[in-house]
Parts: structure tokens; sequence; C-alpha cells
């Protein structure tokens, strides 16, 4: 770690304890303001809010606690109140983006940009370290172009899934949409730039992206791959342009703020089946990924499949307490008999066909038959008729929109406390049965629950748990946050580290990545960020 | 549209860019257009694309036909509750909560919704 790195480091320390002397609630109020980046002073703060309501109009920042109220909730443990935002603005163009950023470099205020920001058990809107404005890109919401032949979108950050939907089925364009669980609320462009996943054949979502535009943190605006090119029309059909690949610079980062981003939208296929394979034993584990593996990696089987536990899946729509008393841990027993009365396994996977009536049909008896060898039940729509939770991921896998796993939010309690876990390992049945015993005996160390799924992807597999907590017990909340790091911590000592985490843990999930990358992300920060003004502690970056 | 023959994807294709073309041409009315930003939307709009996706529907309380004052939706919808994530004056402006709040208010139930 280099000195300019360290000192850096120190300055948002100094931070972290004034949040903690601060003593703050959910959030700050005017006595007891949220603390601001430790280099600032108030004169600073109201230079720069002051400024920026110049470029935006009074109406679109926000600095009291009442106002900051809704960028504040977060569902992620977070005991100290460190990851409280000190304001918001709301630009509604790129111009306004970039004297914001210069705004920001005069007054060295951090700013925290988000598309949608329903980053949701990730943190939502709120920010890695403290004193930071969220730059809130929702008014930015124009579909800038949709391609019907090629299957391209451009788009602004504030465009969610629910409005690209809207459009292509107003506007009769067979075009599929690819949604993570929440699509409703959140973007394309938020959930592709934290490398989310989604679940039909284009959910690999930053595979599928193709060419950006960046405000730089000095203010210049960059386009990435064709789109620099005066006159190209491959902006959004050649990923790659000239020379580094930097699209993937953008994501998962704090180098730049995409302001529009475009994607490949899958063609409505003919024909779309989707499965669901019941397996009665949390021990098929194994027999589950090395029977799903060969399929996916030949792309007989193109989608993420979710691989379900039971208690994640009864966790979406049911409480706790329906299943074991209060205070009672969540035996075996209770959950099969739970399970079986609501037409689930204790493994419930989920994938699809797509294509036409020939190729599917040729290629349901291969994957039938390698399923069933595994001890699974093959099912369709036809045995599942209108079960809920096949409901549910038929319409997620041909990009279809709910919220119904919002749910989760209600498992314990009051609920509201969800911190997602997502180690990831190659697809292999012994590294997964290896995770979940190490998961099982963590969580359940805690008080808290293995509600947990596994994505398996084209060869790897990401491991989803979902740490659900009430987060309106302070007590709970303290564990929740203990309970993440020991995760983090040993997962990452037996080779797992996660793909992605919330904003109360980006340093320690960093760490797990070694020095040297530290480093190398650090000295990037530094040559394109001098003042450190985009969301410092992002991905662990300062 | 389910097709029988392997000719059918490509088909489909391209009479999806003959589709796509007239629509560019003339964009649908009641939607949002290309290159123009969302514009304010109705209550019932609100509802069915955002609040409805949990309420009624399992995942969070029943809120129609109860007559909640527009206060409290106002105040629940900008801070959130337990599980509900908050919405900030991006996602529902000003004037759309307003307008949304008193027709909550003033809703009533719906036949069909169900919520614990
Ligand atoms: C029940 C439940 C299920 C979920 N299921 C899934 C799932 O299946 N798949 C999945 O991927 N996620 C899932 N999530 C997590 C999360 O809610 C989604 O990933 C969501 O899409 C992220 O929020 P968003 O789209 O609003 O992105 P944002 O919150 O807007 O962005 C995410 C992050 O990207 C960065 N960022 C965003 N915009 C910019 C920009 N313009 N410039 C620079 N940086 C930017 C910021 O660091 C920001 O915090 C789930 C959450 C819940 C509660």
């Amino acid at each position: 770690m280099s000195d300019l790195n360290l000192d850096r480091r120190g300055l948002l320390g100094a931070g972290i304890i004034g949040a903690a002397s601060f003593g703050l609630g959910t959030g700050a109020s005017a006595k007891n303001p949220a603390p601001l980046a430790p280099h600032m002073t108030k004169a600073d703060y109201a230079g720069a809010m002051k400024a920026f309501r110049g470029v935006v109009g009074a109406e679109w920042v926000f600095g009291d606690e009442e106002a900051v109220a809704p960028y504040a909730k977060v569902y992620v443990p977070d005991p100290m109140n460190r990851h409280v935002p000190i304001g918001a603005v709301c630009p509604e163009s790129v111009e306004q983006v970039q004297e914001l950023v210069r705004i920001a470099n005069q007054y060295k205020q951090p700013l925290w940009p988000v598309s949608t920001g329903k980053n949701m058990g990730y943190g939502m809107t709120a920010p890695a370290t403290p004193g930071q404005v969220v730059l809130d890109l929702k008014r930015m919401n124009r579909i800038l172009e949709v391609d019907a032949d090629l299957g391209t979108c451009l788009l602004e950050p504030g465009v969610t899934y629910q409005q690209l939907k809207d459009y292509l089925v107003e506007n009769n364009i067979p075009l599929w949409i690819d949604v993570p669980t929440v699509g409703p609320i959140a973007s394309p462009v938020g959930n592709t730039l934290d490398r989310g996943v989604g679940y039909t054949p284009y959910g690999e979502h930053f595979m599928f992206q193709c060419g950006m535009e960046v405000v730089l943190a000095d203010g210049q605006v960059m386009r990435t791959g064709m789109g620099s090119i005066k006159g190209s029309t491959a902006w959004q059909a050649f990923k790659w342009g000239y020379g580094p690949y930097l699209d993937g610079l953008f994501t998962q980062s704090n180098f730049g703020v995409v302001t529009k981003m475009g994607l490949w939208l899958m063609p409505k296929p003919p024909v779309y089946k989707p499965f669901m394979i019941r397996h009665p034993n949390m021990e098929d584990t194994p027999k589950i990924i090395e029977a799903m593996r060969p399929l996916r990696v030949s792309n007989l089987v193109a989608n993420c499949n979710l691989m379900m536990s039971a208690s994640y899946q009864l966790a979406m729509f049911k409480r706790r307490n329906e299943i074991v008393p209060d205070g009672a841990p969540l035996d075996e027993v209770s959950l099969k008999k739970a399970a079986k009365a609501n037409g689930l396994g204790m493994w419930n996977t989920y994938f699809a066909l797509y294509g036409t009536e020939q190729t599917v049909g040729a290629i349901e008896p291969i994957i039938r038959a390698s399923l069933t060898a595994s001890g699974g039940e093959v099912l369709t729509a036809a045995e599942m008729g209108d079960n809920p939770w096949f409901h549910h991921h038929a319409t997620l896998m041909e990009g279809g929109l709910n919220l119904d796993e919002i749910g989760l939010l209600r498992w314990r309690g009051a609920g509201g406390g969800l911190a997602w876990f997502a180690p990831v390992a190659a697809a292999r049945g012994v590294e997964a049965e290896r995770q979940t015993a190490l998961a099982r005996e963590i969580v359940e160390k805690w008080g808290f629950d293995y509600t947990a799924a596994y994505a398996i992807g084209w060869r790897d597999l990401h491991h989803i748990l979902a740490l659900l907590f009430d987060k309106s017990d302070a007590e709970q909340e303290k564990k929740a946050d203990s309970c993440y790091r020991e995760l983090v911590t040993r997962f990452g000592a037996q080779g797992w580290a996660s793909y992605r985490t919330g904003v109360n843990s980006m340093d320690l999930v960093a760490q797990q990545y070694g020095a040297v990358n530290r480093d190398f992300n650090a000295r990037i920060k530094h040559a394109v960020d001098p003042n450190g003004i985009l969301a410092p502690g992002k991905s662990g970056i300062i | 549209m389910p097709e029988t023959d392997s000719t059918g994807l490509l088909r489909g294709l391209l009479a999806s860019g003959a589709v796509a073309a007239m629509a560019l041409a003339a964009p649908a009315i009641a939607g949002q257009k290309l290159g123009e930003p969302q514009s304010i939307r109705a209550p019932e709009v609100i509802y069915a694309k955002t609040c409805g996706y949990c309420h009624g529907r399992n995942v969070g309380p029943i809120i129609l036909g109860r007559g909640l004052p527009a206060e409290s939706v106002k105040y629940i919808v900008r801070h959130g509750q337990n599980g509900m994530p908050a919405f900030r004056p991006t996602e529902v402006k000003p004037e759309e909560l307003e307008a949304l709040a008193a027709w909550v208010e003033k809703s009533d139930a719906r036949k069909g919704e169900h919520g614990q």
C-alpha cells in the first residue's frame, strides 16, 4: 500500500470516529449533524451545497435531516451509523453532472453516485464512508435508443427495468429485458455497474453491456468502445473498441460517473419452457451441481440457474414463526415438513429452455435424463401449476417483473435487516458442499438461519446467502455485523471471496483480494481522481 | 407466439424489425417516449408499477380501502417502514406523492388483494 493511500485511509478513519462520537441514529439532526468528510469545514460544505443549488435548483438539493431521510434507509447492518449520507444532489443532464463534479473538486466534497439507488442488501444509496453527498441520477431517465434489429439499447442511469419493459411492450418490440429479482424499482445501468445478475440467458449483465459514456472526475466526458468515433454506428454493437478495454474500470469502482450505457437485449424466443428440479435432501448439494455443470458449460442450459434452499424459498412468503417457534433453531425436520406442504424440496433448482419447438424438444430429454439420475424430480408448469414459487421463478427467467422476494425482509420479527453474502467458487459439487457446511456453522453460531441459494453460472457458483435479521433490535444488528465479518474472513481464508459486497464491508472484502491488487486500484484512483471526490471507499478504493 | 418450425425465430426477428420501425416513427401516445424523461404519472400507475408489487400480494400489508391518512402514506413512502425501502423525491416526485397519498386514503378495497 502506498503512503498516499495510507494518508487517505487515515483521514477517512477520522470520519469514522466522528460518526461514533456524534452517536448518530438512523440519520443526523440539526443538533447532531452527520460528520463531514474529515478534510472539510462547515463552510466548505455550505459552499458546495450552495453551488450545487445554483446548478440543479434548490428543490433538487437535500441537506437537512428530514430531506435526507430517504437516502439514509439501509437494510445492511450498520451498528456504528457510519453509512449516513450528509446530503443529496439530483442532476437532470450530463452537463449538470459535469458542473457538479467541478464544484465537488473545488470544495473537495465527495459525491456518491447512484443510478436508481435500490442496491438493497448492499447499502441502497448509503455511502461507504462518512461525509458523502449522494449524486442521485434517477432524474436522468431517458431511453435514448432501442434498435429492434440489433437487439440493443442506450439508456440513461435513471431508467428502471420497469420503464424499459413498458417501452418495449407499448411499442410492440419483441425484445426481452433481463432482470435482477427486484426489477421494477432497480435499473439496468445501476445493476450492471455493480456487476449484478439476472436469470435469462443474458443474465451476466456486464457481459451484455456495450459502450458507456462517463463523466470523469475532472469533468471531461469520455465515451468507451466505438463511442468516441464520430459517425460510428457500432457503439452498441462492438464492445471492445481499440486499445485497453476501459468499461470494466467503471464497474464496482469510483473512477467516473456513468451517464449513458449501451446494453444488448435478447430477442423473444418462439418457445420458452421453465423447469424446476426438486431434490429431497440438503445433502444433495454436490449431486445437483455435478449434474448441472455440463449442461451449463455446454450451454445446453443457457440461463443462470438458481438452486434455492427450502429455507430461502420459505422466507420469501412465510414468516419464521410459522415454521418454528420464536427462539427455536430452524431445524431440518420442521423445514422439510414446511417445504413439502408447499410443494418444495430441500433444494429447488430453476432453469429454462429457450428456442424453437425443435431445439427445445431435442434438448429436453437429455436434460431430463441427467437430472433424474441426480435424484431430482423434473417438474414443469404441467405439474407445478400456480405454485407461487414456481410462478415467481418462471416470471424471472423470462425477464418478468415482480418484487416477491422483498418478502424476505419480514422473516424475523419486525424485519428490515438483510445483508447479502456472495462468495464465488468454481462450479464443483465438492466446493458447494464445503461452503454450505461452513456458512451454516457460522450463521447458526450467531443465531441466524442458512437462508441461501447457489446461482450456477457458466462455470462458476455464486453462493448467495441472505443474512436476515430484525433491524429494530440493536443487539441483533450488532450480531449480524459480526457474523457478516466472520463470514467474509473465514471464507476468504479458504480461497472464497465475494463477487460483490455492501457498503458495510467493502474494505474487508478488498483485503481478501490482496495488497498488490488494492495498491493498483489505488494508483489508478489517485491518477484519475486526485481530490478523491468520487465515492471514496467504493470496493475499498480510496 | 410459439412457432412450429426452425425458421420461425428468423421470421419473428425480421417481423420485429418492421414492427419496431413503425413504432419508432409513431411512438405510443400513453407511455414514455424515446429520448424524453418519464412524465408525471397518475396514482393508479404508480400503484400498479411500484406499490402494488408488494402491497396486496402477501409481501406488504394491504393499503387500499383502509382510509390510511394521506400524511402517514407520505411519511412511510419517504422513510420506508421495517422491510419496505424508502422512495426518494427523484423516484416518486413530490407532486406525484401528494396525489398518490390522497388517492390511497380515498381508495376502495380491491377484491383479489391479499396481505399479511
Ligand atoms: C430481495 C432482493 C433480491 C435481489 N436480487 C438481486 C438479483 O437477483 N441480482 C442482483 O444483481 N441483485 C439483486 N438484489 C440487489 C440489488 O437490489 C440489485 O442489484 C439492484 O439492481 C441494485 O440497485 P440499482 O439497480 O438501483 O443500482 P444502484 O443502487 O443505482 O447502483 C449500484 C451501485 O453501483 C454504483 N453506481 C450506480 N450508478 C452509477 C453511476 N451512474 N456511475 C458510477 N457508479 C454508479 C454505485 O456504487 C451504486 O451503489 C436483490 C435485492 C433484494 C433486496
